[in-house]
């Protein structure tokens, strides 16, 4: 072991420790779980958009052989409580916000094609499904809610009879001198933009099992969810089961992506029916249901008004905003919330000096509206196209304009128009080193020589900045909100290994890799001997968010840090007594405790462990033996996490494909804890963004039917769309004297959508094409070429 | 559990080699052939991703060609030899393509991984040469939401590196 003598895990490329189990297939994700005396549920759903249910009549289904229950709505009004989604954290209270209660079946309507019915309950899925034929509905049709001009059209049925109308948030909002911006701009540049629907979908779809312990009242619930916690806490008052009597289990979770920080209509049913029957329920959804019913996301838009000077600098600007939120607000996130996040997410890196916005948010009879990876990504997207919208009306560069318009660290605007602080930021260093690396002037040669070949080649530019977790406002602590601060415990094992308990619930992060290397450096013991522990309420740290927001890399690892250091002092001090040292002429190093210089006086970690608890008598009376540390860390200093991507693109304008031919990322996320994690993160975000601009649509009918509830309607990318990446960090600025590890989770899905569609745009300018839009699929581009006429 | 209730299925007796070891069971005609492994041999390691024979996550090895193990019925793989992700280390040795994937950092949540890992040693087995362009050919079939596939596909070239450079048998 002497050759890694001084060498860290921290920045390393180390192996990651879920691996072996995941190439194995001994990985144990929620379908894997089995329980004794275990029944199957299959859900009905509404295969119409917008209805009346006049009656539902169950008894063929219960009646089938193997069936052993089946609940409808009226059960579900007799069994459980309906949930006020969004209470917990406070969005009941925020003015202009409607958030009807829902029970985990539809009671007295059908919202959306796949609103869940009725749950049939038996010996195996595949009888549960047959069961589903046997029950008949009687539905009345209404009129179906599908755009925002339906939705905000008084004259259409509400979706909600106890609401007014369908509008499920109305607000204002106004920060800086929006008057004062106009009054000094040059010229007002208007856009309309907008953002399609689409959706997640992680690779393992939504499941649960129910298991109720009548004797102890005690329910058990195993589910794919990104914050255990979280499902515990909003369950308990839907269910009539107290938050403490709830124990939620959760192992390796199949992907996320912002869905499964929610709680799921379909969750309640299943505890529900767990309890009533006092057996295990489980419920897997299938594609399909993921689809249809599992939580869709963005469809947002803008009308922008900015005030620009002559040389092409916002100063501010007025929007209009809308969201179309779905069918049923999510708990705890309603969708509606996020509407304000086209506003104040719009500034970024950016020097504006005012922004008033108006927000509306709708009910809608589509798929219920959920976080997806970066949840205020659009905001992004409206500045990052709005930059370029200015670029083009302007004749300029969009590179020139962004560095007209992005801060420099240091130079007033030191903070946002929302009070956070510039602090930090690397956002002009980033541009400029991408388009170093790119040979942003060299592209515009080959791409004027391309289009004497008829070619076109597009380049498009996009930078942000994530709050991830932002730096600390001075005068403020950090801490409170909805993500809070974090809980960590770490403590040593007999046999010299260290157990470190998070409240993070990784699903694809490598948590369980990145803990382990700051611990293995703090305290002086190997990787392999470290393990991090999760998915179990019962000894997890309370959170009501585990993992989201991409604040694992400061959070988790900054809680982990400053616990190992404290169990660190803590075997130092022991030791020192048991040597008659001092302390301070002590080391630990590959997990023994020794005096500098003297390895003979030495002690394993394990066998301190041993002497606290087996031979206490050698301490002097009254030493603290305690080697189990607990730590809330509140993100110290904090920090920005950010970057520029710029991506070139080959447009065939004939067929209206769209080839990724080059993509380049520079990045600041502070110091990487695992480089390849960073990157694999950054990698998979753009790819979701490829899709989005190029694939991806949760398409709805005219009449409100699903038109995308399978992967052949609903396209992913695949290999042969997505390009090799070109990732680089830049020199961070370090704002905390220990915690420099920054989120990376959202950065590649928040700014990728934009840099995409600049490079389409980029590459058809020439032709007069002005992209408005964020979904840019082959037909579509046709239409916008004018090869084909538009719809 | 599939194989119980349900007025309309009947059993029939199969016979099938899953991972060197012969299995009989008496099975529903309609039970396909990943519940078959998932629910009746409890080889939880082939993931159902779509069912509908897109996402790839359900790959396994029938008779040594990838198959769909959500679009074929385990009737059908009667008499057949199945090799499922369990089947390819050798105690706590990991095959080849495992640990090339491993070095790459191939993956991240893990759903899809067993499919593209049968995929690949399904490629290599035939091809251990292939380049770049055909291992995104080859692998355009498997769905992943994480990686960016980039990492995948370093993988599947890192094992075909072991295959020629250390003579790794897969």
């Amino acid at each position: 072991m002497t050759d890694l003598i001084g060498a860290r895990n921290v920045g390393a490329r180390v192996k990651r420790a879920e691996d072996p189990r995941i190439l194995t297939g001994r990985g144990r994700y929620i379908d894997d779980v089995v329980l004794p005396g275990m029944l199957h549920g299959a859900f009905l759903r509404s295969t119409v958009a917008h209805g009346r249910l006049r009656s539902i009549d169950v008894s063929a289904a219960r009646e089938l052989p193997g069936v052993v229950a089946v609940f409808t709505g009226e059960d579900m009004a007799a069994l459980s409580t309906p949930a006020q989604a969004g209470q917990t954290i406070g969005m009941t209270q925020v003015p202009g916000m409607k958030l009807p209660a829902v029970y985990g079946l539809a009671t007295d309507k059908v919202r959306f094609v796949g609103d869940p019915i009725a749950l049939v309950v038996a010996e195996s899925r595949y009888v549960a499904e047959d069961a589903l034929d046997l029950i008949d509905i009687d539905v009345e049709m209404l009129e179906p809610i599908v755009t925002y001009a339906d939705a905000l059209d008084p004259a259409k049925p509400p979706l909600f009879d106890e609401l007014a109308d369908n509008v499920a948030y109305r607000g204002e909002m106004a920060l800086g001198d929006v008057d004062g911006a106009f009054a000094r701009a040059a010229r007002v540049v208007t856009a309309s933009i907008s953002v399609h629907r689409h959706q997640p979908v992680p690779m393992e779809g939504r499941g649960s099992i129910g298991s109720w312990d009548a004797a102890e009242g005690k329910m058990t619930f195993y589910t794919s969810t990104q914050s255990p916690h979280m499902v515990r806490q909003l369950l308990a008052p839907q269910i009539g089961v107290p938050m403490e009597q709830i124990r939620v289990l959760s192992g390796d979770v199949g992907g996320g992506f912002g869905l499964k920080n929610t709680v799921f209509r379909e969750d309640v049913a299943v505890a529900v029916a767990a309890k009533a029957l006092e057996r295990p329920v489980k419920w897997v959804e299938d594609r399909m249901e993921h689809l249809a019913a599992g939580g869709q996301a963005r469809e947002e838009m803008a009308d922008i008004e900015a005030a620009v000077t002559a040389d092409g600098v916002l100063l501010g600007l007025r929007m209009d905003n809308k969201l179309n939120a779905g069918a049923y607000p999510s708990d705890p996130f309603p969708g509606a919330m996020f509407v304000n996040s086209l506003a104040t997410a719009f500034q970024g890196p950016t020097r504006i000096e005012g922004l008033a916005a108006t927000s509306t948010s709708v009910f809608s009879n589509k798929g219920t509206y959920v976080s997806y990876r970066g949840p205020w990504a659009t905001g992004d997207f409206l500045r990052e196209r709005m930059l370029d919208v200015v670029a083009r009306e302007l004749d300029l560069d969009p590179l020139e304009v962004r560095r007209r318009n992005y801060v420099v660290r240091g130079e007033p605007p030191l903070a946002m128009l929302t009070g956070q602080p510039f602090a930090g930021v690397t956002t002009r260093e980033c541009l400029e080193q991408a388009a170093a690396i790119v040979d942003w002037d060299g592209f515009r040669r080959r791409q004027a020589e391309a289009r004497r070949d008829g070619r076109y080649l597009g380049i498009g530019v996009a930078s942000y900045l994530e709050a991830a977790p932002g730096p600390r406002v001075p005068g403020q602590l950090r801490g409170g909100g909805i993500l809070g601060d974090e809980t960590t415990h770490v403590w040593l094992e007999r046999d010299g290994k260290v157990v470190v308990v998070t409240q993070q619930h990784p699903h694809g992060q490598g948590h369980q890799t990145t803990l382990a290397q700051v611990v293995a450096d703090e305290l002086g013991v190997a990787f392999e001997d470290v393990e991090v522990r999760y998915g179990d309420t019962d000894v997890t740290p309370y959170a009501l968010v585990a993992t989201g927001g991409s604040r694992a890399a400061t959070m988790a690892n900054g809680a982990v840090l400053h616990a190992s250091r404290e169990l660190r002092q803590r075997v130092l001090s022991l030791a020192a007594e048991l040597f008659e040292a001092s302390a301070a002429d002590l080391e630990i190093s590959d997990g023994t405790v020794a005096v500098k210089g003297s390895p003979a006086t030495s002690m394993p970690l394990g066998e301190l462990v041993r002497v606290v608890e087996e031979e206490p008598g050698r301490l002097p009376a009254g030493t603290d033996t305690e080697l189990k540390v607990t730590r809330v860390f509140d993100g110290g200093e904090g920090g920005w996490s950010g970057g520029t991507h710029v991506c070139e693109v080959e447009v065939d304008v004939e067929t209206g494909l769209v080839h990724v031919d080059r993509y380049v990322v520079v990045e600041d996320c502070g110091v990487p804890v695992n480089p390849a994690i960073v990157e694999g993160q950054i990698r998979g975000g753009v790819t979701q963004a490829i899709g989005a601009v190029l694939l991806e649509r949760s398409a709805y009918g005219d009449d409100g039917q699903f038109l995308a509830s399978t992967f052949m309607d609903y396209l992913l990318p695949t290999t042969t769309e997505v390009p090799n990446f070109e990732i680089h960090h830049v020199d961070t600025v370090p704002l905390d004297p220990d915690v420099n590890f920054r989120g990376v989770g959202e950065g590649g899905m928040i700014v990728a959508p934009a840099a995409i569609t600049n490079a389409i745009e980029d590459a058809l300018a020439t032709l007069g094409v002005r992209v408005r839009e964020q979904h840019l699929p082959p037909a579509r581009l046709l239409e916008l070429i004018g090869t084909v006429p538009a719809e | 559990m599939t194989s119980q209730g349900g007025a309309t299925t009947s059993g029939q007796a199969i016979a099938v080699e899953v991972n060197g070891t012969e299995r009989a069971a008496t099975v529903d005609v309609r039970t396909t052939l990943a519940d078959f492994l998932r629910e009746h041999l409890g080889l939880t390691g082939t993931h159902l991703g779509c069912e509908h024979g897109v996402c790839g996550a359900c790959t396994v090895l029938v008779d040594g060609e990838p198959v769909r193990s959500c679009l074929m019925l385990a009737v059908q793989a009667d008499g057949s030899s199945v090799v499922t992700v369990e089947g390819l280390a050798e105690g706590n040795a990991m095959h080849p393509v495992q640990e090339a994937f491993w070095e790459s950092f191939a993956f991240q949540c893990g759903f899809c991984t067993p499919g593209f890992v049968m995929s690949a040693v399904a490629l290599l087995r035939e091809n251990p040469d292939a380049d770049e362009a055909t291992v995104r050919e080859a692998l355009s079939g498997n769905l992943c939401r994480c990686s960016g596939y980039q990492t995948i596909v370093e993988g599947v070239l890192a094992a075909g590196r072991k295959v020629r450079e250390e003579g790794a048998v897969l």
